[in-house]
């Protein structure tokens, strides 16, 4: 669908390309916002001109809790011939009731844009001296090349959106070998308070005892989450010192003292991405489960007779709440590049 | 029930997810239970750490108090009180949830019986976990209780851990109201509690921008090579309050005053770690460690004529805050007509090491003043102004770098620029970080930050009892000097709704300096 005039209006004030930081000034002058703030350059990167509106809605709801200079960017590389335009925007906030601490956004459109275009426009109006964090949507396209990348300090993605996640993650595992920036990725925050809350319940010493005896875990899963689903088995396979077992169909990892671990997926229409966790053992289970769109999970763990429930917070479901919990939670994502060499070949057995 | 012990194997889940140490399964016992403090931080508190997920599996509060009610009846109390007070707001599922991990327990401080059931009561959760816990004594209960509590904790056994398991105890401030009182309590601690499992609570540490102040320090480069009396000219630390003796308050603060109430703990807590050499690592040792060495290292007060020359202690008299009339202090609901007790202190105090040697740090602390405010600013030597002999400078021209513990916490530096236009003309601007402005999430309460810690075992943000009693051993010759010499000195006076008394503003006059306007 083209961009009409119509929908590039929620994007601010439009402004020559050489003008930008002029009219950003301006802006700031004339507006009553009484605090600029930034602490990071973030950018949603997308090249799908019908998301532009949500997008800008997002970025809102980001800047609410990230002060950022805000880069929304949609490129359109099949667009001819090349041009660039651009908006800017200020995204305040209240504070004690007024509109006081606000974030600078300026929106690109960019036709016919290829990673060069990206690095000679948009890279020029980065604030000096701050991280820049992408936001990367849908398929890491061919303008996902090394110009880019290079810039980046944190890249954010869903892998639980591309078409083809076996080749994006080896992109991306290619991109990671020549440059080095931190990768996030959404499917992978989606498991977050399941692992919180698994980490929770083996506090418990008398479970724990048990851990090493887990053969089966089982997830429950939205459509379409099945990368956060492996995601996490991956996750709980590697903590356990458990790796892909060669000689076995199926997800059927195999332990260092020789038993086998099988993990069971299954999709269910209802609910949220991941909706349910189960670890069984002889004497143990421990179950986390988390009901429609429930702010809580409820964790149930029993062992010898002994058994007992928690309820724990469950983490948010909007991407902007996503990403704005992965901008909150400072600490790079050693956890996931550690899962991200087992995502290829679990995913490989499921195709 | 006796418990094999278990082997500790490590949680191959938790270590991967936080930077934190966490609790194993643990029982958090208030003394004090139906007071203010419970009621309006510490259950909050509880609940917060729960939203945020932060809880140690399995987790109980026993509530510990003379009066008599239920189980029910308790958390009813607590949830009226958690509605009103708690930082994220009160869901009705989450209560529902973390109510049944509390519990009450009707005893008199002083029965040994009492203690008994409570013993009995926490075996009792310990076989519904079918695992021992680990166990947290919380202090809330007026100071003079806790001596019969923590001997009642040892003759019931409650002071040593069972089955590996530890347990600790929380001390409330005021620690003690003097050298000999917290020496006296110190021993009754130490002979129930191992140092390691013992912390005294100081809520200012738990603050975010207090804990702030050695990254600011220690992480910057741009800081830590200036931080010293070759660049720094002076420090003020000032905490002020816009409230007098407002409910009931007056009783306890008479007793106390503004020197002991605040200096002796918080203020010297901020003082350490703005002036302390950096700790070799940072756990709990080596911070306190460096800390402490600041509090001995404070140059010495001694007699009525130092501490006359030095420290000005004053009482406000009628004057209006915020437009609204304010009564004197001696007028004050439950304080005493004739009462010699300072509502304000102002202190000129040295630090004798290497790094401060000459620099004075300004300490004021008083009620009824014209805002709530806490900060520390930090005020830098003018470097030659050879160059600028000839241009208009503002009046005052240092460099400052504020500190804001409360509220609005953050860090404002100001500097010197040239005013536009074609005079040589220099302004100070400054230049502001926010925490709420840069940083959406609300910090959390200091409160939830050290209940946690002390469940975690890091005693990092915790007094230790050296540091204790070194603030108290200088204190009390202040106080020495005050009310048990023939010739004290005065205690001044100034209108509520003021910046002080006049005596504090020459304190620093005679040095050529001037307390920062807040």
């Amino acid at each position: 669908m083209p961009l009409t005039e119509d929908t590039l209006s929620c994007l601010g004030a439009e402004v020559p390309l050489p003008k930008i930081d002029r009219a950003l000034k301006e802006l700031w002058s004339s507006d009553e916002a009484k605090t600029r703030a930034s602490l990071i350059n973030f950018a949603i990167y997308s090249e799908d001109p019908d998301s532009i509106v949500k997008n800008s809605e997002q970025m809102s709801r980001i800047t609410d809790d990230n002060a950022c200079r805000a880069l929304l960017i949609t490129c359109l590389p099949e667009v001819k011939p090349q041009r660039a335009r651009a908006w800017i925007n200020a995204l305040c906030r209240p504070y004690q009731g007024k509109q006081v601490v606000c974030s600078e956004q300026i929106s690109f459109v960019l036709e016919g844009g290829d990673a060069a275009q990206v690095q000679n426009v948009v890279f020029a109006h980065l604030d000096s001296d701050l991280p820049l964090i992408v936001w990367w949507q849908g398929d890491l396209t061919k303008n996902f090349e090394e110009r880019f990348y290079s810039r980046i300090d944190t890249l954010i993605i869903d892998s639980g959106r591309w078409t083809d996640p076996v080749s994006e993650f080896a992109g991306l595992v290619a991109a990671k070998e020549v440059a080095d920036f931190d990768v996030r990725d959404l499917s992978w925050t989606r498991s977050h308070f399941l692992r919180t809350a698994l980490a929770n319940s083996f506090q418990d010493a008398k479970a724990r005892e048990h851990l090493p005896l887990v053969e089966n875990i089982e997830i429950t899963h939205a459509p379409g989450q099945r990368c956060a689903a492996l995601l996490l088995a991956g996750w709980i396979c590697q903590r356990l010192g458990a790796s892909l077992d060669e000689k076995k169909e199926g997800l059927v990892f195999s332990k260092a003292d020789g038993s086998t671990l099988t993990i069971s997926l299954t999709e269910k229409s209802q609910g949220c991405a991941l909706q349910s966790l189960r670890l069984t053992a002889p004497c143990l289970e421990v179950s986390i489960t988390r009901e429609g769109a429930s702010a809580f999970v409820h964790t149930h763990a029993s062992c010898e007779g002994h058994s007992h429930e928690e309820i724990l917070p469950a983490d948010v479901v909007g991407d902007a709440e996503l990403i704005s919990e992965q901008l909150s939670r400072a600490g790079g994502s050693t956890h996931y590049s550690h899962v991200l060499p087992l995502i290829q070949p679990m995913l490989a057995r499921l195709s | 029930m006796p418990f094999p012990i278990m082997p500790e194997l490590e949680n191959p889940f938790q270590e991967t997810l936080l930077q934190r140490h966490r609790a194993e399964p643990c029982t958090v016992v208030i003394f004090g239970a139906t007071g203010d403090l419970t009621n309006r931080k510490l259950i909050p508190a509880l609940y917060n750490v729960a939203a945020e997920g932060d809880l140690p599996p399995q987790f109980k509060v026993v509530g510990f108090a003379r009066r008599d009610k239920s189980d029910d009846v308790f958390r009813q109390e607590l949830e009226e009180g958690n509605r009103k007070n708690s930082r994220q707001g009160h869901s009705d599922e989450l209560w529902a949830s973390f109510s049944q991990s509390i519990h009450y327990h009707r005893s008199e401080f002083e029965d040994l019986e009492g203690y008994k059931a409570l013993a009995e009561l926490l075996n009792k959760f310990d076989e519904e976990r079918g695992a021992p816990a680990n166990r947290l004594f919380y202090l809330a209960s007026a100071p003079e209780a806790f001596k019969p509590i923590l001997e009642m904790l040892r003759e019931a056994g409650l002071s040593q851990g069972v089955n590996g398991k530890w347990a600790r105890v929380v001390c409330e401030k005021p620690f003690g109201k003097d050298l000999a009182t917290a020496r006296g309590l110190n021993e009754t601690v130490a002979g129930t509690f191992e140092e390691k499992d013992t912390y005294r609570i100081d809520h200012y540490l738990g603050k975010e921008t207090a804990q702030n102040i050695m990254v600011l320090r220690f992480a910057n480069a741009l800081f830590e090579p200036n931080w010293n009396s070759r660049y720094i000219d002076h420090v003020q630390i000032t905490c002020a309050e816009n409230l007098g003796m407002e409910g009931g308050r007056g009783g306890y603060y008479d007793t106390a005053g503004a020197l002991r109430d605040m200096v002796q703990n918080h203020l010297f807590q901020l003082l350490s770690l703005v002036a302390m050499e950096p700790p070799t690592d940072l756990s709990a040792d080596s911070v306190r460690d460096e800390k402490v060495k600041v509090i001995r290292a404070l140059r010495p007060l001694v007699g009525p004529e130092a501490v006359g020359a030095n420290v000005i202690r004053a009482q406000y008299t009628a004057g209006s805050v915020d437009g609204v009339s304010r009564v004197g202090y001696r007028q004050e609901d439950r304080v005493n007509p004739e009462s010699k007790t300072e509502a304000y202190v102002a202190l000129r105090l040295f630090v004798d090491t290497w790094r401060w040697q000459g620099v004075p740090f300004y300490i004021r602390v008083g009620k009824q003043l014209p805002k709530k405010a806490t900060e520390i600013s930090v005020h830098f030597k003018k470097p030659p102004q050879v160059p600028f002999a000839t241009a208009r400078l503002p009046g005052s021209s240092e460099n400052t770098l504020v500190i804001r513990i409360q509220p609005d916490e953050g860090i404002a530096l100001r500097i010197l620029c040239k005013q536009p236009g074609q005079a040589l003309s220099m302004q100070q601007v400054k230049m502001d970080f926010r925490y709420s402005g840069s940083f959406g999430k609300a910090s959390p309460e200091a409160y939830e930050r050290l209940l946690l810690d002390a469940m975690a075992g890091d005693a990092t943000l915790f007094a230790r009892r050296d540091e204790v009693e070194s603030a108290w051993k200088f204190i009390d010759e202040l106080e020495h000097a005050w009310h048990k010499s023939p010739n004290p000195p005065p205690m001044c006076e100034y209108p509520a709704g003021s910046w002080g008394p006049k005596e504090a503003d020459d304190l620093l006059r005679q040095d050529g300096r001037e307390w920062r306007l807040l």
